[in-house]
């Protein structure tokens, strides 16, 4: 599903991303971990295209696509999706309206109609309900005034609105408590399915332990040191970074 | 000053003698100010951030009346529709609707007496571009609401300017609400490619516990040079909210003056400019807070495209014994491109000492980050700074009560974003 050969990213002129390969089939999922500043967030944002990200060599497939041939919307069209570790505050759009035009747009991408503001209505409800939110949270700006857990469930309920076939989830456990960890969780078991994948990234062996990943990468300096199974994210709480890799 | 230009409004102002009878007087007192007076040029503070060249290089005559324009349909359910045709009244495109059951209504030739009684409402104004109004003044509705009467529908006045190269209307309206009025004026101004010049003024009084809604859409056409003032006073326990919506012309500026005279009276005095590429919008406001107890708000918010200008500024002054004021101001503008423009400068002269006023300014990009989260939904760029300018002016145009002209504003300042990304 994707495949990350030798990628270097440069932000700001500097290199951040220092030759990654990944390979993630369907019906997988995997966690990057690693401290901060190895580079795990600007990986997220540059498979997801951010344009201030530079891919200096290296390449992104995507079932069979090259991301940087295509916009960031267009990746959402082909079935990604990008969890935010900050998700952005919008003032004056509603989250509904949001979520609207987003899951609107990406039909209007696979040459669908829109979709019914009673059927739209129905769906948001019932994904908002799975998740644990405030359905009252849908009418309020995007973000604006949101705990950072609100924000996290928020970036669920649009994952579970888009329905993707890759989710990249950066940090999604950052800023949760437990009750909210073990929804966040839920959403995110709900998505993995045969034909789809996740790949999650984290600082902590926290998250892993209500999504049980089928491979961890221990990510140092922009680079993968070490890959393994779900027992390598264990080993990292025990010994450390510097001790495993 | 200028010999050609005082020589011919000089005469224009005199062929005005006796048409609009009992405002000789006031015509030739404001005539001789402007001759004294002269435009206002870059150095005239109040005017710094327009340019009047246009205006200056040679006269403006008064517009032809004979043409026969497309009148748009109206924005809104209305109680009744003026249309004015290159600054004339033109009532065979007009609707009375049944607002002359409810308040008086006439043209404003027919308002006053050859006594000159009545001459002394007129505001005369203060700047050439004011007092020349005055000296040309012609056409215009007076409105008067007799107390406790509620028009709930809008009353539309559509200026409309067609085949005016170098020729100008000098507008004047005359509102007065009476005792808990109510009354919501909504201006338009349209024309087409012409390069003439709107110079029109509003003046309303508004007694106590009158509310009086003033929305204005100005959609010039593009080689125009728009002007227009509002001078409004509040008295006790009175509304004046307004609303500005800037989008047509070559140089456009609107200001609001207001006096809040009674205790409980309020003022909302907002505004959306929208720049194109080598549009000029500018907008004085100056809120007068000259008793206890009254208060007032500003929102204006403003996008420039490359080589757009836009400029703003507000002026709150709070006398001595106006105690207990309230009064806010926000402005912020949004900058397209390197080469947008956006001036603010707010002024606040207080002289009491029990008062709370904010203002604040800000210039600024649309958010980079916020534009890569909604595109990371699926959300196409365009889509994305059109649904992030909305946004941004929404809060601007959110007090325009009636639903269907605010609904009609915002689609505007969608069109303006959807127009812009064809380019």
């Amino acid at each position: 599903m994707l495949k990350i050969n030798n990628l270097h990213v440069e932000v700001a002129g500097k290199e951040i991303i220092k030759g990654l390969s990944l390979e993630i089939k369907a019906g997988e999922t995997h966690a990057i971990m690693g401290l901060n500043g190895a580079g795990k967030s600007t990986l997220a944002n540059t498979i997801a295209g951010r344009d201030d990200y530079e891919v200096t060599a290296g390449s992104i497939e995507f079932e069979g696509k090259y991301l940087m041939e295509l916009e960031p919307h267009e990746r959402v069209a082909a079935g990604l999706f990008l969890g935010f570790q900050y998700p952005v505050e919008i003032p004056g759009v509603s989250n509904l309206n949001f979520m609207r035009t987003a899951l609107n747009s990406v039909r209007k991408q696979h040459g669908e109609e829109d979709m019914s503001a009673a059927e739209f209505m129905k769906l948001i409800r019932e994904k908002a309900k799975m998740l644990g939110m405030d359905p009252d949270m849908l009418k309020r700006f995007v973000n604006v005034g949101f705990s950072g857990g609100e924000k996290k469930r928020n970036e669920m309920v649009q994952m579970a609105v888009l329905n993707p076939k890759l989710a990249v989830l950066d940090e999604t456990d950052s800023g949760l408590d437990i009750d909210a960890l073990k929804t966040v969780a839920d959403g995110i078991n709900v998505q993995r399915r045969d034909d789809t994948a996740v790949l999650l990234i984290t600082h902590y062996q926290r998250l892993l332990s209500y999504v049980q990943p089928d491979f961890v990468h221990v990510m140092i300096d922009g680079k993968i040191v070490k890959s393994g199974g779900k027992e390598l994210a264990l080993e990292l709480e025990e010994k450390g970074y510097a001790d495993v890799a | 000053m200028y010999d050609e230009l005082t020589k011919s409004y000089q005469a224009q102002s005199d062929s005005l003698l006796g048409i609009v009878p009992g405002t000789d007087g006031i015509r030739t007192q404001a005539l001789a100010d402007f001759l004294s007076k002269g435009f206002p040029t870059k150095k005239t503070e109040d005017w710094r951030y327009s340019d009047l060249k246009a205006l200056t290089a040679s006269a403006f005559e008064m517009a032809g009346s004979d043409a026969d324009p497309e009148v748009p349909a109206a924005l809104s359910e209305t109680a009744a529709r003026f249309v004015f045709v290159n600054g004339r009244y033109r009532e065979s495109l007009s609707d009375m609707g049944e607002l002359w059951q409810a308040a008086s209504v006439r043209p404003l030739v027919n308002h006053f007496t050859a006594s000159e009684d009545r001459a002394g409402e007129l505001v005369r104004g203060q700047d050439a571009i004011g007092l020349l109004n005055t000296a040309l003044l012609r056409d215009g509705m007076v409105i008067s609401v007799p107390t406790g009467v509620e028009i709930d529908d809008p009353v539309e006045i559509i200026h409309i300017m067609t085949g005016a190269d170098a020729q100008a209307a000098h507008t004047r309206h005359l509102i007065e609400l009476g005792e808990a009025a109510k009354l919501h004026i909504v201006e338009r101004f349209i024309g087409d490619g012409s390069s003439y010049w709107t110079n029109s003024v509003l003046q309303a009084r508004i007694t106590e516990g009158g509310k009086l809604a003033h929305t204005r859409l100005q959609e010039e056409g593009a080689n125009a040079v728009h002007t227009a003032k509002a001078h409004i006073t509040v008295g006790a326990e009175g509304s004046y909210q307004a609303c500005n919506l800037s989008l047509g012309g070559k140089i456009a500026r609107f200001e609001a003056h207001v006096r809040l005279l009674s205790e409980e009276c309020v003022a909302y005095v907002d505004g959306v400019a929208l720049a194109s590429t080598g549009q000029s919008h500018d907008t004085l406001t100056h809120v007068s807070h000259t008793q206890p107890h009254t208060n007032s708000d500003q929102i204006f918010r403003t996008v420039a495209d490359a080589r757009g200008k836009t400029s703003f500024q507000g002026k709150v002054t709070v006398d001595k014994d106006a105690q207990k004021v309230e009064a806010d101001q926000s402005f912020k503008a949004l900058v397209m491109d390197r080469t947008a423009e956006a001036n603010a400068k707010p002024e606040l002269e207080i002289f009491a000492d029990d008062v709370k006023c904010s203002h604040g300014a800000t210039v600024g990009e649309l958010d980079a980050k916020a534009i890569f989260y909604l595109t990371s939904r699926g959300i196409d760029p365009v889509t994305a700074r059109q649904m992030l300018v909305s946004a941004f002016t929404a809060e601007a145009l959110e007090r325009v009560e009636n639903d269907s002209v605010r609904a009609e504003m915002t689609e505007r300042v969608d069109a303006w974003m959807a127009k812009r990304a064809d380019v």
